[in-house]
């Protein structure tokens, strides 16, 4: 399912260079409608500064970012047509979370019945009137996204916005995103924790060091990293060992007594159990993970820059 | 103007509004008191140096003492503007709420046209009740002094006029700070700190470079902001100060560089 082209998310060699520091170096990746993009790195890979610049935050050193062929900046009723949610802290502490969102209607001129909507669909309507101050850091989520749907918007742009949600609300999170992505929507999530976005995105931007890493759909990623491996259960070894060798596949055995096969497929596996009649107790292939591809990818560039 | 309403409904939201008011109305009431007491108890005639008892003799005329007082609170209801519209500003950065800000409205310039804007009805808001207050309690103080309540003067009204244009200017000159010191908490005390001990340290220092260097300094007196506001709203012009027009000159000439500079540095500036 594809959204019309014009809502998709364009970075175009964007860089930005602190003082010494060059947060984004010449990045350049797209991000499609309809699906759920994630946009992954370590810390400090410059994820945040890319968001920040993509919505006319942080003014680049060069290059270009746009949402359905406009820069933030010049779109008419940006949060129309662009929700996002930066950071989770956002909010005045005295200020209660409905007045947030109410504040944010009067100034795009949006009904304050938004504001009452919106706190529904994040199920935040109990905490409404209570202060900002209050709030857990999962709430403190729940407003941002609340505020970024404010528009009804057609691009959704969130940084790092499981952080402090319990598992529950990481669900809730994951649910609500692919729906919006479902609907033909665009959505751009960043994180570090991998697992959730093996399971949430369906595209992913690996980036490190301020660089384009990879970009692709999460199963092109994984697969192109050859990490595919088989673990087998035998109670002869020995004689499956040899005959793996002479497929030229490599088996390593493990602590649990499994043997782990690389260098072959299942069916091969099981195949060449079969002529030697090894009996097999478990064959597996194990889908290489995007945290070991991750790690793999961003080796030597993560750390303190 | 949605823009200037949703500014005014982040002031209304929060409890700063409140804070401030509580802060106002006792250094509000004290001023009144002090100016009361302080034309009850002056004679000119205690006074030895013959200028300074001439000023004394001009400032205790009906007119000056009535515009003096129907304009009393200014010195305080103006701190209390420009430190709300620095907050105005300051607030954003703050409590971090930049973001959201600037997320709904990119034209940065539209934001703070929009701050200065609602800053300047706090202070016309401020200037208000302080004249309504004023207009309630100076006539029987009048009537006290021995003076008639002046009310039929042109210089009264005009002097009334002249503080809201003072209130209206400070306003505009706390935005445009607020947005030079972007740390709420550096830029309540720096303006606090400056506007009341300020005035007084740098007007020692020009009553020293004029007594021992030249006497032409004293005439510069007036570009220090809170004497321009008070020169401009003196019912007469007082012997030895500049005309009124110098001091709203000045403050003009203030509040237009702060709101200038303020709008470059902010369009210019990384939100993170």
């Amino acid at each position: 399912m594809t959204g019309p082209a014009s809502d998709a998310i364009v970075v175009d060699h964007l860089s930005k260079q602190y003082k010494k520091l060059r947060a984004v170096d010449d990045l350049s990746f797209s991000v499609r409608s309809g699906r759920v993009t994630g946009f992954l790195g370590p810390n400090g890979a410059g994820k945040t500064t890319t968001l920040r610049m993509l919505l006319g935050l942080v003014t680049p050193t060069s290059g270009n970012a746009t949402i359905g062929g406009e820069r933030y900046t010049e779109l008419h009723e940006p949060i129309k047509h662009v929700g996002a949610v930066l950071e989770a802290s956002s909010a005045h502490r005295g200020r209660t979370g409905r007045n947030h969102l109410r504040m944010i209607c009067r100034a795009a001129g949006l009904p304050d019945s938004r504001a009452d909507e919106t706190l529904e669909l994040v199920g935040l309507t109990p905490a409404g009137k209570r202060k900002f101050k209050g709030y857990s850091l999962g709430m403190k989520q729940r407003l941002g996204i609340a505020a970024a749907m404010l528009g009804n918007p057609r691009v959704l742009i969130l940084d790092e916005p499981a952080n402090g949600l319990d598992p529950e609300g990481i669900r809730w999170m994951r649910d609500l995103l692919k729906a919006l992505a479902a609907e033909g929507r665009t959505v751009l999530v960043s994180s570090h924790l991998l697992g959730e976005m093996q399971v949430l995105a369906d595209d992913v931007v690996i980036v490190a060091a301020g660089k384009l890493v990879r970009q692709g759909p999460v199963d092109e990623v994984l697969g192109s990293m050859g990490t595919s491996q088989v673990r087998v259960r035998t109670p002869q070894p020995a004689e499956l060992t040899t005959a793996l060798t002479s497929l030229g596949a490599s088996a390593t055995p493990q602590a649990d007594g499994s043997l782990l096969v690389s260098g072959a497929e299942a069916a091969a596996i099981g195949h060449a159990a079969f002529t030697a009649s090894v009996e097999l107790h478990e064959l597996v292939a194990e889908r290489g993970d995007l945290e070991q591809v991750f790690l793999q990818l961003t080796a030597g560039m993560a750390g303190i820059r | 103007m949605n823009l200037i309403n949703a500014e005014l409904f982040k002031l209304r939201t929060t409890a700063i509004w409140w804070i401030m008011g509580i802060v106002l109305l006792p250094l509000y009431a004290a001023s009144v008191l002090a100016n009361w007491a302080q034309f009850a108890s002056t004679n000119p005639d205690q006074v030895s140096d013959p200028d300074q008892a001439e000023q004394v003799r001009a400032a205790l005329e009906p007119i000056n003492v009535a515009t003096t007082l129907y304009t009393s609170g200014q010195y305080f209801g103006v701190l209390i503007v420009l430190l709300l519209s620095a907050i105005i500003v300051t607030s954003e950065f703050f409590h971090l709420t930049a973001t959201a800000t600037f997320l709904v409205t990119p034209k940065r310039e539209s934001v703070i046209l929009a701050k200065f804007g609602a800053a300047v009805i706090v202070g016309v808001l401020l200037w208000l009740l302080t004249t309504l207050i004023n207009l309630i309690v100076v006539p029987p103080i009048m009537s006290n002094l021995d003076l008639s309540n002046q009310l039929g003067e042109p210089a009264v009204w005009r002097a009334i006029g002249l503080n809201l244009l003072a209130f209206v200017l400070w306003a505009v000159l706390g935005v445009g700070l607020g947005v030079l010191i972007k740390n709420q908490l550096a830029a309540t005390l720096i303006l606090g700190i400056v506007y009341v001990v300020g005035t007084s340290a740098i007007g020692l220092i020009f009553f020293l470079l004029t007594e021992y260097v030249a006497q032409w300094f004293e005439n510069l007196q007036v570009l220090i902001p809170t004497s321009a506001s008070q020169l401009m709203i003196s019912g007469t012009d007082l012997p030895g100060n500049p005309p009124r027009w110098v001091g709203a000159v000045v403050l003009i000439g203030y509040a237009v560089v702060a709101g200038f500079f303020g709008t470059w540095l902010t369009k210019r500036r990384d939100i993170s």
